[in-house]
């Protein structure tokens, strides 16, 4: 089979995040591919609709959940509005697990700092829930999350139950301006966020994701908390085409994206051309 | 030439434009220049090789251009015609350009060519030229030389076409259109094709078909020609850019008569004339809505 | 094993293996409105080969990476989707009379198709052919194959090397498969010396090019690492009007796009279209975030991709010199022109 067929993959659930944002739960039509297949989190997948085309996520459920993979995205373009027509039990595709992942095992024994604005929360919740599902290799797990409004929350029932958990801690925080009058949570923006959180940077490690202009902001924060590069980690969306090292197209200087990434250390960030 | 350096020269100078857009001899041939500093003036030339439209450079998209603030820029005739098409469609303003206009014998198929112009070299479109002195200028140089000679090249092969028979035309085109890699080159140089968002880039729906097939190149070819209908200056610049050697220029041409010949408009470089896609007139010819 | 072919033997060897149903692609005469040109085509005859005249106008992609092509077919029953494999297997192949840099591309592209992910849809087509080089007895002011490690008569990626001799042609099988081409169409062959009276064109053809650029491409290497931020790229991009006509007509830029063409509601076809770097919309995120806002930042991906990023990755550089961008560039852009600016700012940081 060509490295370009994608596996087809039936939609089992939908569930909208928000107005405009939408996570399909999908298991590969064939059982004795769903049986094969695994991956590491942080991987990213190509999914397709046939007749509109492919689009590039990092797959946001765990690898520990087996049996179903899930993506959540934004309607946006011709792809993710293909997606976004699918009904439960229909067929789509999906080439994948591509490029690197988050070393959730290098992180045992420490605490985990989670960060994450809007649908930048989809990568990280895969490595959360990888997280908790072995909860008792890790010490403190903090999460801070914002969006701009309240009503762009995603994941707000996995919110609720985090924020339930006496094991975990959370932080959420919507722009000001952004709140309802029964918000609950900070009002600021997460990198004001993440300094009144104050998070321990010792024996820790952070895993951020959300728009260039929050991680631009939040990295040096994390850094006055004494947390160092090498581990702090965030995972890159450039456009892509292939996912396989061919096209050309998510280039950073001589980094693929599909290829060397997803996922890089702040370290590795500040080496690369400021072209992401 | 001294003429046009010491012009370029004081106009950088005084500060009034931050960039000449003109021709310099290159490795190969002439070629385009953006001149910044009053002392690189020197590089500018004009004659009968300086074969590119340059007015594509002044088009919104160029935004590495813009960023060098105000410019001159130096054209011939057919070009003015280019820069005119701009102001008349409202993508540049008259005052935000100096326009240095070039009294023009005619110039080569090719910036490569040298020799003086034979009707095998010359340009096509220089062929019966109206306008070798251009009318849309700050400033007009040189003496006017002599009328170039005349090709007869694309008008006999317009003719040949004009003869065939419906289905020998479609096939005519339908093998030239196969060349075709979809580069994008007719498009990127063209002046008037100055779409933020070219029709051929939209998805949502799909119009025209992106992949380099029958279908795909069909349905873009005639757009652009379409979309060129009473608003192509004639440069010729896509045949010339086209390295698949597609020879669009004639498809240009044949929609520049149907307008001359049923709207009685021909392109000029007169901005303040609307062209007949612009503007409505009670007596436009107009039985074709049933 | 080296042999000699006369040009009666040559041809007669063409139309044999035409007659034995194997696809033929060697440069040809075009006639075209903007003039004749020499292109690599599917030839039908040996008459139709045109093996000197000016640089072959194409390269040899489009026959082992044609522009489109379909990667498969996918249809819809209500919820259900099927998949087929678009197209058949590659026909066989052989091409004559290729450029030195022509034949050189194919292995520089081979690695990136080869990397981890093995590309079918390029090895098939790649495998099926058979690939006589020519060395070149013609050479113009573009071409630059000796600076980038190549050169007129080099081998590289030939089954076999042909090099021009009075009355005809020395033979060099250099491969497995090109051996085997020799003794399989063994009667239009004679086994000679290695050096027997090469025509001289070749050696002089080879000094022109030399004449044409000499540049140091580990100190250019090693300065692109160190300058993605340059003034150079400020000038470098201001005339290039962003077409991707240098990389169409490149014979290393592999670039692509995967698009679905529904051919009805329920039915379509997935497939792979040559795509450039040059453009805005090549990088545009659907956010419509685009990191590489300018043309100057695209030149300069394009010049990196070649000199540094591909070199980095896998040795050699992503350029054969064959020229092609210089001649095909409606707005005068020199690639040997950067590269001296290049080679020159860098001689002068170290």
């Amino acid at each position: 089979m060509s490295i370009y067929q994608p596996h087809l993959m039936r939609v089992d659930g939908i569930i909208d995040e928000t107005p405009d944002t939408r996570t399909l739960r999908l298991v590969f039509k064939d059982p004795a591919l769903a049986e094969k297949f695994d991956f590491k989190t942080g991987q990213f997948g190509e999914y397709s609709v046939f007749g509109a085309g492919e689009c590039t996520f990092c797959i946001a459920s765990p690898p520990t959940r087996k049996g179903y993979i899930e993506c959540s995205f934004k309607k946006c373009g011709k792809a993710t509005s293909g997606l976004r027509d699918l009904e439960v039990g229909d067929e789509m595709g999906f080439r994948g697990p591509y490029g690197n992942s988050f070393p959730v095992e290098q992180m045992e024994g420490g605490d985990i700092v989670f960060i994450a604005g809007g649908i930048g929360l989809a990568p990280v919740r895969s490595v959360i829930w990888n997280v908790l599902d072995r909860r008792e290799k890790y010490q403190n797990v903090t999460i801070i999350y914002g969006a701009r409004t309240t009503g762009d929350l995603v994941y707000k029932r996995e919110l609720e139950e985090w924020s339930r958990r006496a094991d975990v801690k959370l932080w959420q925080t919507v722009d000001p301006g952004g709140e309802t009058c029964d918000w609950k949570g900070q009002v600021g923006f997460v990198p004001a966020i993440v300094e009144k959180a104050a998070p321990s940077a010792k024996n820790a490690h952070a895993v951020i994701c959300g728009p260039p202009i929050m991680i631009k902001f939040t990295l040096p924060v994390l850094s006055k908390l004494g947390f160092s590069d090498d581990r702090v980690f965030t995972t890159l969306e450039n456009r892509m085409k292939c996912g396989l090292g061919k096209c050309g197209r998510c280039n950073i200087g001589e980094v693929y994206v599909c290829k060397d990434g997803p996922v890089f250390t702040a370290a590795q960030l500040k080496n690369l051309p400021p072209e992401y | 030439m001294r003429e046009l350096k010491n012009l370029a020269k004081r106009l950088l100078e005084e500060g009034t434009v931050k960039v000449v857009i003109g021709y310099e001899e290159g490795p190969v041939g002439v070629r385009p220049v953006f001149v910044t500093r009053p002392a690189d003036a020197e590089k500018l030339v004009f004659n009968s090789r300086c074969v590119q439209n340059l007015a594509a450079y002044l088009s919104r998209r160029r935004g590495h251009i813009a960023r060098l603030g105000k410019s001159a820029i130096v054209v011939k005739g057919c070009d003015a015609r280019a820069v005119a098409g701009l102001i008349r469609e409202s993508q540049l303003k008259r005052e935000d350009v100096v326009v240095i206009g070039m009294r023009c014998g005619g110039v080569a198929l090719r910036p490569s060519d040298e020799g003086p112009l034979t009707p095998e070299t010359v340009a096509d479109r220089c062929s019966g030229c109206e306008s070798r002195e251009p009318k849309l200028a700050d400033h007009l140089l040189g003496e006017l030389p002599p009328a170039p000679p005349k090709a007869t090249r694309m008008f006999e092969l317009m003719a040949q076409i004009e003869r065939m028979p419906v289905a020998e035309r479609f096939r005519f085109w339908a093998e030239q259109f196969e060349r075709c890699m979809r580069c994008n080159a007719c498009r990127e140089v063209c002046p008037m094709c100055f779409c933020e968002r070219c029709i051929q880039d939209k998805s949502q729906p799909q119009w025209i078909e992106t992949s380099p097939h029958a279908r795909g190149n069909l349905s873009w070819h005639f757009t652009h020609a379409m979309h060129l209908a009473g608003r192509c200056s004639s440069c010729d610049e896509c045949q010339r850019a086209c390295p698949a050697g597609l020879p669009l220029g004639l498809l240009n041409r044949k929609m520049a008569e149907i307008v001359r010949n049923r709207f009685e408009y021909q392109v000029s470089d007169d901005s303040t004339v609307p062209s007949p896609i612009g503007a409505f007139k009670q007596q436009d010819p107009q039985e074709f809505i049933k | 094993m080296t042999f000699s072919i006369s040009d009666s033997g040559l041809n007669a060897l063409v139309d044999e293996v035409i007659a034995s149903g194997t696809t033929v692609i060697a440069p040809a005469l075009v006639k075209l409105s903007a003039g004749e040109r020499r292109e690599y085509q599917k030839i039908g005859s040996a008459q139709k080969m045109a093996l000197t005249g000016a640089i072959v106008s194409n390269s040899l992609k489009p026959f082992i990476m044609p522009p489109s092509v379909p990667l498969f077919r996918y249809t819809r029953a209500k919820a259900a989707v099927s998949l087929e494999p678009a197209t058949g297997k590659a026909q066989a192949a052989v091409v004559i009379g290729a450029q030195a840099c022509d034949i050189a591309a194919l292995e520089i592209v081979d690695r990136v198709m080869d990397w981890d992910y093995h590309d079918e849809v390029w090895f098939e087509r790649r495998k099926a052919t058979t690939v006589i080089s020519l060395a070149c007895t013609q050479a113009d002011a573009s071409c630059f194959c000796t600076a980038v490690g190549s050169g007129p008569d080099h081998p590289r990626g030939s089954d076999i090397q042909l090099l021009r001799k009075k009355g005809g042609y020395l033979a060099r099988a250099l491969t497995e498969s090109g051996k085997a081409f020799c003794s399989k169409y063994g009667s239009h062959f004679e086994k000679a010396g290695d050096d027997a009276d090469r025509d001289p064109l070749i050696k002089e053809t080879r000094e022109k090019v030399e004449t044409n650029l000499k540049i140091d491409l580990g100190a250019i290497r090693s300065f692109l690492t160190r300058n993605f931020e340059h003034e150079l790229w400020n000038d470098f991009g201001l005339r290039c009007h962003g077409c991707g006509a240098c990389a169409f007509a490149c014979p290393t830029c592999h670039c692509f796009d995967i698009v679905d063409e529904p051919e009805g509601i329920t039915h379509g076809v997935r497939r792979r279209n040559w795509d450039t770097c040059q453009t805005a919309k090549f990088t545009v995120h659907a956010s419509g975030h685009n990191p590489r806002k300018d043309q100057n930042s695209r030149i300069r991906q394009r010049v990196m991709h070649k000199f540094q990023i591909y070199p980095e990755r896998f040795g050699d550089v992503l350029c054969t010199g064959c020229g092609r961008c210089v001649r095909v560039c409606a707005g005068g852009m020199n690639l040997l022109e950067i590269l001296k600016v290049l080679d020159k700012s860098a001689e002068a940081k170290s």
